[in-house]
């Protein structure tokens, strides 16, 4: 069933969004979908497979949407009549790109509404667009597979009921609704990116995030914040595989050895950040892409790791976004350019709600107290941030750290 | 589509009795909005405070009449629009030029119609 799951990987997401837009139903386009999967998966025997799998699956799906629609309006006498399928310029052609139009971005503009839950928006964008499976977004989210079920049912009613359009926003609606979609993705992949081994239920999907960022890129090539997005996500992939030592320890980024790094991602993110850059005076995104790309142009561990550049780009930061989190960040690189007791009495000084369960912010003062020789506070805060529950590779790497502290 | 906008606001903005020079000035925003809608306003009122509210509560036995407001809350029900636009993104577009006296909620609900009796 080879041929199969290449059709459905490389033309799934285009196949649902057209349904999708074209039937204005996210439920109707995902049953069609898996009715033509299902048929597939009967008829494609072994070398049996049609010329062009994804028009097959196309039509199947959309001829199985219309047998749905008819009989939801037989057996309701109130159901309304389906929306007769506009005749296009496409439908004549043979070419399965022509024929399946590119309705993807119109489908993650929907699942991005932010008149739904940022959480569910996300689950339901790697739902529908990357087309991963309910169980596995559930691992992802740490909720019960039946809670998230609930949740995207919920979701896509109340995109249907409350009339959510199924249109790429106008101009007033843009700055608001692109972000939405951004901040989206951002939760998406910081699932991803939290399992540094990729090992555990986020495996895979760092792929989707990739795919993902490259098609809003490639069909927003103007907005900077989509191309910093696709740059981010690649230079923070590039460095998976340096980012755990052989024991399973976190390895922090200055101490990664870039020999280790993924140089095609880093060499694909490069164009992406350029063009954001050269768009317009940067917006935080861009500041954040421009950060880790600032770290990925390190070649080896025998050159300085980048630190004055860092603090300079969160000296920017710090302009647009001024919180606990940036300034915690700037005081970490401050503490590499200025000496530890400056970076110290900056972190001292934060003050947010919600920063005593920060973990960072643990992590971070106790390796500067640390480094300051305060022994006794180190341990404390160590204590702290171990006890906040941190994953697998951060317990080995913090617990080494409070262990070494003699 | 049509769609019901309630605006919340705490009316004690508006001075005891909600009368006065801010209603006034308020007033004058709603009608100089509700002009600027045109065609796209279905409906529409302001209500006066919840001091003068009067709930029928239906329970197990018989309904009662209880004075005040159906809920206490820091922010009530002041007044509605009803808009007919193509879509819940015009209807956020309208909502979020709703005049308001500073703090406030807007919410935006569908009305139910004829075909959503599936």
């Amino acid at each position: 069933m080879k041929g199969l799951e290449e059709a459905v990987r490389a033309a799934g997401a285009r196949i649902v969004a057209a349904l999708a837009m074209r039937f204005r139903d996210l439920d109707l386009a995902e049953e069609a979908f898996a009715d033509a999967y299902a048929r597939a998966a009967e008829a494609w025997t072994d070398g049996a497979a049609p010329a062009d799998p994804a028009a097959w699956l196309y039509r199947v799906a959309e001829r199985r949407a219309v047998d749905r629609l008819r009989r939801a309006r037989v057996r309701g006498r109130l159901a309304p009549e389906p929306p007769e399928p506009a005749p296009t310029a496409e439908d004549a052609m043979t070419d399965e790109t022509r024929l399946i139009p590119d309705d993807r971005l119109r489908l993650i503009f929907v699942c991005c509404h932010p008149a739904v839950a940022p959480e569910t928006r996300a689950a339901l964008t790697l739902r529908l667009v990357c087309g991963l499976a309910t169980d596995v977004i559930a691992r992802a989210f740490l909720v019960p597979e039946a809670t998230l079920a609930q949740r995207l049912v919920r979701a896509k009613r109340k995109i249907r009921e409350a009339g959510v359009p199924f249109e790429v926003p106008g101009p007033e609606a843009w700055p608001d609704r692109l972000d939405a979609v951004l901040s989206t993705l951002e939760i998406a992949y910081a699932k991803a990116h939290e399992d540094a081994a990729g090992s555990g239920p986020h495996a895979g999907y760092a792929r989707e995030m990739l795919d993902l960022s490259r098609l809003l890129a490639e069909l927003l090539p103007r907005e900077p914040e989509a191309l910093a997005f696709a740059a981010l996500v690649r230079f923070a992939e590039s460095r998976r595989p340096a980012r755990l030592d052989p024991g399973g320890a976190m390895v922090p980024l200055a101490e990664q050895d870039p020999g280790l790094w993924h140089r095609a991602l880093i060499e694909e993110a490069d164009p992406y950040m350029r063009r954001a850059l050269a768009l317009a005076s940067p917006s935080p995104r861009v500041i954040q892409a421009a950060i880790h790309g600032v770290w990925c142009a390190r070649a080896s561990l025998a050159d300085p790791a980048p630190w004055p550049a860092v603090l300079a780009l969160y000296d920017v930061l710090l302009r647009h976004r001024d919180d606990a989190v940036v300034r915690l960040n700037r005081a970490v690189a401050l503490a590499e350019v200025a000496g530890v007791a400056p970076a110290l009495a900056e972190i001292e000084r934060l003050d947010a709600p919600g920063l005593d369960a920060f973990l960072p912010y643990h992590a971070a003062r106790a390796d500067l107290l640390r480094r300051a020789g305060r022994t006794t506070e180190a341990a404390e805060a160590y204590d702290q941030a171990l006890a906040l529950g941190p994953n697998a590779a951060e317990r080995a790497w913090l617990g080494r750290r409070r262990a070494g502290l003699g | 589509m049509k769609y019901m906008l309630m605006i919340y606001e705490d009316e004690r903005a508006y001075g005891p009795e909600k009368a006065g020079a801010v209603l006034d000035a308020v007033a004058a925003r709603h009608g100089a909005f509700a002009a600027e809608l045109g065609p796209v306003l279905v409906g529409g009122a302001g209500l006066k405070g919840t001091p003068t509210a009067t709930t029928v509560r239906a329970g197990t036995g018989a309904r009662t009449i209880h004075d005040g407001p159906f809920a206490e809350t820091k922010e009530q029900l002041g007044g509605f629009y009803l808009v007919d636009v193509p879509d819940l993104d015009a209807a956020i577009a309208v909502a979020r030029r709703v005049p308001l006296v500073g703090e406030g909620a807007v919410e935006i609900r569908p009305v139910l119609q004829a075909d959503d009796a599936r």
